[in-house]
């Protein structure tokens, strides 16, 4: 494995002229990968739009897009191979849901479709607001299936921006104010892809070894050693980051600083609370747009504060393209249009299960849908491979490689 | 991961089809184990059953009561014999969203989609709030718990209006006393409350003053309906109502249990209006029941022996004289009929976003085959 920072320099160079910006020689696209807020924009996106419906047609066409969308513009990078387990959280966040409806069956109705009974374990009457055991209808499974397969959405998309966008590249779009927080922000941005890594790692060295167990047993094994991997890697991307400013005060004076500080924490606050209020349709209205206007203030003013003291120049930008703008923009219309309820009716979002009816395939999410996996038509081909996926390199490499190439990835 | 993808895929795809068989596999039809059961309203005294009142006052309808047996729930009450509920796709069915039954406006459940969409949990402002009032309490009381776990006690009242309350249950109380709703036959069959019981208390209150005033009429329907003279003398109602209303000697006591809020003209155009036509429904609303003549058919009738779509039941409405007042749209029986059908729908969307997801599959496999072949 090379240094996988090449690849994302695969875009050609800043500068080629002539042809039109991202079309090659013979109208073929030259390949390159997309600015990484692109494809977080289009992903968060998705998983507003799918975060409203229960449907689970439109929820399953949310995962079709999504897979295509993975499989077509994904780079060969470590973290671009992760897909798989962000699909398997998903199916057990589903899973759990099941289970814990089943366990828990309250509300099941006279009119229900049984499917089998657990034992019923009484509660007193003070506690009647739950049930344990009982029977378990269809519904109520079917229920708690469609609530979390919209939580499995929400986890996938998450997944497909980790596995389409470089996380380390996306740190560097980090305004100048936020460097305080940067250690932070870069646990949180990079901490799934560099789990995957970790135990894609570690389970190559375990085959490497003939350690041929499996199963629960082999999970020991896996781990002790992956959360030693992933703290490591951290540990070395905070330094790599410190060696290069992050997290440096520059010029400015510690009141300056915590005045920023304080200003950004409580935008970001506002505009947390902001955006649930916002987005969940039960949270009281007072608080969706003063809070995040609110917040979206207080982080401007912070980024101002912050950026006027900071100045720092960067290597090699990533540019925002005609590309970027249409990933980018496939996301957000589909987000809109499941928001906007125009043209279809809210119900169709969220199909009655009482009494059990097939679910309605309204046009209009459906076409949204459709547009949010445009985006990977859309989207350039990813970023040039140097050499195959199979990598025989195992957890036992040098720590002073292993170093390197931390810090070459996180380059600025 | 040598060929690992394509195994993983299998593998994942694998779980995820056996967690759907899981779900699905072994549909036993069944229904749940509830004995609950509607009754005619007569087999409602003041010791047994259960009486459901459920106001359509809002939309201009009656305030319809129905009966049931006893070992039940709220919700199961409110879902047999003709009544259906439909809940939130936020909460659920066991928040009551809609309530509907077979015999008003054919089993149209109220508040209509346009109204409330019944997506999310309706606003404490206009929403369906339950009230219990236990034998021989005349107030009522708003219910602690939710429909499905609460069991109402033999002999009480289950009160669903429509409306805003405060989380206490404090303001938005009904307007009418308990009294005016509750059966008070001290026997199933219909042993009316005679006048006599009427005086005894202000209980005897409505069904007295029903006995006196559509007594005339009482006997007219009574040929057709012999033991159900006590709930009120079927086809009698309107005169029972114009007639009884005013010399009612037994209003007092329930009148001053209520609060005189007397809003909707509505009870009092419609007692007015009644008065002489021989109407058989009393129904005194702008329901389209009364629009088609339907034979009177007897009350005792078992339960889900009539289509559901005849809108029978207000022919055999109680003449519920406290109306005028208490009840603003009139108090009216509501027989067990038949549930209103209901279709689950087309297969086709089903189908085609099936069709969807699996053209995109197959585009993704293709895409991955492509792209291992292009790394080799």
């Amino acid at each position: 494995m090379t240094v996988p920072d090449k690849r994302s320099a695969g875009s050609p160079p800043a500068g080629s002229p002539s042809a039109a910006p991202g079309r090659g020689a013979g109208g073929r696209r030259v390949p390159r990968n997309l600015h990484p807020l692109a494809w977080w924009t289009w992903a968060i996106a998705l998983a507003t739009a799918a975060s409203r419906t229960t449907n689970p047609l439109l929820l399953l066409l949310v995962l079709a897009v999504l897979g295509y969308v993975v499989t077509a513009r994904r780079s060969e990078a470590p973290w671009a191979r992760g897909f798989t387990y962000y699909l398997w959280v998903a199916l057990t966040v589903v899973a759990i849901r099941v289970l814990f409806r089943c366990v828990f069956a309250t509300g099941i109705t006279p009119s229900d479709h049984l499917l089998f009974s657990l034992p019923h374990i009484p509660t007193p009457a003070w506690y009647a607001g739950i049930r344990i055991g009982g029977p378990v209808s269809l519904e109520a499974t079917l229920s708690a299936a469609f609530d979390g397969l919209r939580l499995a959405c929400l986890i996938c998309c998450i997944g497909a921006a980790n596995t389409l966008a470089n996380p380390k590249r996306a740190l560097r779009v980090l305004p100048g104010a936020l460097y305080e927080l940067g250690v932070a922000v870069t646990v949180s941005l990079s901490v799934a892809p560099q789990l995957v890594q970790s135990v894609q790692r570690v389970s190559r060295a375990r085959r490497l070894r003939a350690g041929g167990r499996k199963g629960v047993r082999a999970l020991r094994g896996i781990v002790v050693p992956v959360l030693e991997d992933a703290l490591e890697r951290s540990l070395h991307l905070a330094a790599a980051m410190d060696s290069r400013g992050y997290g440096r005060a520059g010029t400015a004076s510690r009141r300056s600083r915590r005045t920023t500080g304080a200003l950004m924490l409580l935008g970001m606050c506002g505009l947390c609370a902001g955006v649930y209020g916002l987005l969940d349709g039960t949270a009281p209205a007072a608080l969706g747009l003063p809070a995040f206007l609110a917040g979206a203030v207080l982080c401007v003013a912070g980024l101002l504060l912050g950026g006027r003291r900071v100045r720092r120049t960067t290597y090699r930008p990533d540019r925002w393209r005609a590309a970027e703008w249409g990933v980018a923009g496939c996301g957000v219309t589909a987000a809109v249009l499941l928001f906007a309820t125009v043209g279809y009716d809210a119900t169709d979002l969220n199909p009655s299960l009482y009494p059990l009816t097939w679910p309605t395939l309204p046009l209009v999410p459906v076409l949204a849908l459709l547009l949010a996996g445009a985006a990977g038509v859309v989207s350039p081909p990813p970023g040039r491979t140097p050499e195959p996926a199979g990598d025989p390199r195992s957890t036992g490499d040098t720590r002073s490689t292993r170093t390197a190439r931390t810090t070459s990835e996180v380059s600025t | 991961m040598s060929g690992g993808p394509g195994t993983r895929l299998g593998r994942l795809s694998g779980a995820a089809a056996l967690t759907f068989a899981l779900a699905c596999g072994g549909v036993a039809v069944s229904t749940a184990p509830a004995a609950a059961a509607p009754l005619p309203m007569d087999q409602c005294t003041t010791t047994s059953g259960v009486v459901l009142a459920v106001d359509f006052g809002k939309w201009g309808g009656p305030l319809l009561r129905s009966c049931g047996t006893t070992p039940t729930t709220g919700y199961a009450l409110l879902n047999q014999g003709g009544w259906k509920t439909t809940g939130t796709g936020h909460d659920g069915p066991a928040f009551i969203c809609r309530i509907g039954y077979s015999g008003f406006q054919g089993g149209k459940q109220f508040p209509t989609p346009d109204q409330e969409k019944c997506v999310l949990t309706p606003p404490a402002t206009a929403y369906w709030s339950y009230w219990h009032a236990d034998p021989g309490q005349n107030t009522w009381s708003y219910s602690q718990l939710g429909a499905m776990l609460y069991q109402p006690k033999p002999g009480s009242v289950d009160l669903w209006i429509f409306g805003g309350t405060n989380i206490e249950g404090t303001e938005g109380r009904p307007t009418f006393s308990p009294d005016s709703v509750r059966a008070h036959n001290s026997s199933p069959g219909g042993q009316p409350a005679d006048p006599g019981q009427g005086t005894a208390g202000g209980s005897g209150g409505s069904t007295a003053s029903g006995g006196t005033g559509g007594g005339g009429s009482g006997t007219g329907s009574g040929g057709s309906t012999g033991s159900t003279g006590s709930t009120g003398s079927t086809g009698g109602s309107g005169t029972g109502t114009g007639t009884g209303r005013a010399p009612a000697p037994a209003k007092p006591p329930a009148g001053g249990a209520r609060p005189p809020a007397p809003t909707p003209p509505a009870g009092a155009g419609t007692a007015g209006t009644p008065e002489d036509g021989v109407t058989p429904p009393g129904a005194p609303e702008p329901t389209e029941v009364p629009a088609t003549p339907v034979p009177v058919e007897p009350p005792t009738a078992a339960p889900t022996d009539t289509p559901s779509e005849q809108p029978t039941p207000p022919t055999d409405a109680v003449a519920a004289p406290t109306a005028t007042p208490a009840v603003p749209g009139g108090v009216q029986n509501a027989p067990p009929m038949a549930d209103a059908s209901h279709d689950s729908g087309s297969m086709l969307p089903a189908v085609i976003g099936s069709v969807l997801v699996v053209v995109l599959g197959v585009a993704t496999v293709i895409t991955a085959r492509r792209r291992r072949r292009g790394a080799e």
